[in-house]
């Protein structure tokens, strides 16, 4: 589903992303994993085309993300990690604004709206203002509008970030239930401990993969993925220190 | 592009300004009160000039000479005080700009035919209606002059005589001279770029605030279509303002648009796309709501109060602002309001002001299109 091969991305002198490639398999839901400022946003904003890697590429559903843009976004749903709606839109009118631009009319529209209302839970809240929801209720809201056009790619960029126990928890079942819809899921998330739900992971640390493949592949050896994260930055870091003294 | 796009975002633009007390303000509040402020604190006209005369004389002939003064509309003759002490205190507490001092032996001296000085005192803290009150009142003495000498010559026995040189004066465009003509067009453009350049300096300012750019990168959205959706509303808006305004000018200051209505309908439609796009430029290359609008008024609407020709004529401007007044969209609309409001000019006469300002529009469209691409749209 998701291709990305040797993408590189440079800010002028800072290098945000260097050398990535990975693969997702259609209806998996794959994570990437790293502190703040691996790299994470950066890597995923590149996949939903919203920015182009300065090197590499990165094929979407057999489409490459730069020069068929357009057919790509039209089948992927990104949701920043910032809450990125309207505050003094109501929620219906932050629906029909995304429903509006992805041309959903008539019963479709209706239809749609009731079914992702409904398992947001929103349903008696569509006049309140998005700003007046609570963090969890705006996450959901955020979820619904993302996928009210149906994407096939879903990106998520730390949608767990700053959210409570148990609306974590919830949120994690509805991914469960996406995934087992068909979707393919790329989510990111600072927290280790999330790491399990992931069908694959792709660990990332100062813009670099330092591993990925299956939680218990890049847990071997280690009793948790912490360590195993923890081991990997320090052997890396060393290294990286070694070759500066070398300089 | 794509006008479902176009439509959806224009429609979450229109929610956002009907929900934000200080858009709101701006759009509506503002242009009134601009057409009231200017229209009736702006007056650059120089008349009723508030007088004091020191009458020392107390005959007749003083008498009808202030009378004279006061029934010449440019005189406002308000107080009389007793003494020339008295009347510095007045022009000093600013209640009157003009002081005149007629002494004792005026009268006897006009009749013994010599020499008859009037002591006038004028307040030249502002030097431009100082001079049109010296102007003034040296017609009015100068007159007086001419009638007594007329009288002189003619009672020596005489055949009556004509004033040799006569200027003989026709104002054209503006006959009565009254700034108010020339003001209400001024007003009308500088309300454009505060509404239009102003408010929409703000909106794609605040979507980079509020994070929800992040989320119309991630949409299928072009440049172009958020581009439209994004100056549709205000559009609409500002050229309500302009019917507003216009309508104000007619019913408050009797400035009637005498031209073809549709003209004017057109240079406003062309001279607010420039507005709306300069302000959505400001906007999409500040990306806070603060900067932008600090650089909104600085780029806008300072530019076009004072070097559009409105306030302050251009011709009296330094080469290097003059050169910066071509550059001023307001210079080439307020001239084709004047040639509507005042000269009824047709479209021929002023194609080339139409002409530049679609260029304008054209120019900043652009930009805005690369800059929007450049922000990844």
């Amino acid at each position: 589903m998701v291709l990305v091969k040797n993408v590189s991305k440079t800010f002028g002198e800072i290098s945000a992303v260097t050398e990535a490639s990975f693969a997702v398999d259609q209806g998996t839901l794959a994570g990437m994993i790293g502190s703040d400022g691996a790299g994470k946003t950066t890597l995923l904003r590149i996949i939903a085309t919203m920015i182009p890697p300065t090197s590499g590429s990165v094929i979407v559903s057999g489409m490459d993300a730069v020069t068929r843009r357009d057919a790509v976004k039209a089948l992927l749903g990104y949701m920043p990690q910032r809450f990125g709606l309207y505050p003094d839109l109501t929620v219906d009118e932050n629906l029909d604004f995304f429903m509006d631009i992805y041309g959903l009319t008539g019963a479709e529209r209706s239809r749609r709206r009731e079914k992702y209302l409904g398992f947001s839970h929103l349903t008696p809240f569509v006049r309140r203002k998005a700003g007046d929801l609570s963090g969890g209720m705006k996450q959901k809201l955020a979820l619904a509008c993302v996928l009210i056009h149906q994407p096939r790619l879903l990106i998520l960029d730390e949608p767990t970030n700053g959210v409570d126990p148990v609306s974590r928890q919830e949120f994690w079942e509805i991914l469960a239930e996406m995934k087992a819809s068909g979707m393919t899921l790329l989510v990111s998330t600072a927290y280790l401990d999330e790491g399990e739900n992931f069908d694959r992971l792709v660990i990332l640390h100062k813009g670099r993969i330092l591993a990925q493949g299956t939680p218990e592949a890049v847990c071997s050896g280690y009793p948790d993925l912490e360590t195993a994260m923890i081991k990997r930055i320090e052997t890396v870091d060393a290294g990286l220190a070694e070759e500066r003294f070398a300089l | 592009m794509s006008l479902k796009k176009i439509g959806a975002i224009a429609r979450k633009e229109y929610y956002h300004l009907i929900r934000d007390f200080r858009s709101l303000y701006l759009a509506f509040f503002i242009p009134l009160l601009l057409i009231l402020l200017f229209g009736y604190a702006l007056s650059l006209d120089v008349d009723r000039i508030p007088t004091a005369v020191v009458d020392h004389s107390k005959t007749p002939e003083s008498r009808d000479f202030i009378e004279r003064l006061n029934a010449s509309l440019y005189f406002d003759v308000v107080a009389y005080p007793v003494s020339t002490e008295k009347m510095t205190r007045l022009i000093d507490g600013n209640r009157v700009v003009v002081g005149i001092v007629i002494p004792p032996d005026w009268t006897a001296r006009l009749k013994a035919e010599k020499d008859a000085p009037l002591q006038v005192i004028i307040d030249g803290s502002d030097p431009n209606y100082a001079g049109n009150t010296r102007a003034y009142l040296m017609a009015v003495v100068g007159e007086r002059n001419q009638n007594r000498l007329l009288t002189f010559l003619n009672r020596r026995g005489r055949e009556p005589i004509a004033v040799p040189v006569e200027a003989r004066i026709r104002v054209w465009f503006n006959e009565a001279l009254e700034s108010k003509n020339f003001i209400v067009p001024g007003i009308i453009a500088i309300i454009i770029m505060i509404v239009g350049a102003l408010l929409t300096s703000l909106v794609i300012a605040r979507e980079y605030e509020n994070g929800t750019m992040e989320t119309i990168r991630s949409l299928p959205v072009r440049a172009s279509e958020f581009f439209f959706g994004k100056a549709l509303c205000y559009w609409f808006i500002t050229l309500v303002d302009v019917l507003v305004a216009v309508l104000m000018g007619q019913v408050l200051f009797g400035v009637v648009m005498k031209s073809n209505f549709w003209l004017m309908i057109l240079a406003s439609m062309i001279y607010i796309s420039v507005a709306l796009s300069l302000g959505l430029l400001i906007s999409v290359k500040t990306r806070s709501q603060l900067m932008a609008n600090q650089m909104a008024i600085l780029l806008t609407y300072l530019p076009s109060l004072l070097l559009s020709d409105f306030v302050f004529p251009q011709q009296n401007m330094p080469a290097v602002l003059k050169a910066v007044t071509f550059a001023v969209p307001a210079t080439y609309y307020i001239d084709i309001l004047n040639g509507l409001y005042l000269r009824h000019l047709d479209f021929f006469q002023m194609w080339e002001n139409f002409a530049v300002l679609a260029v304008m529009a054209g120019i900043l469209f652009f930009l805005n299109i690369r800059a929007l691409k450049k922000a990844g749209l």
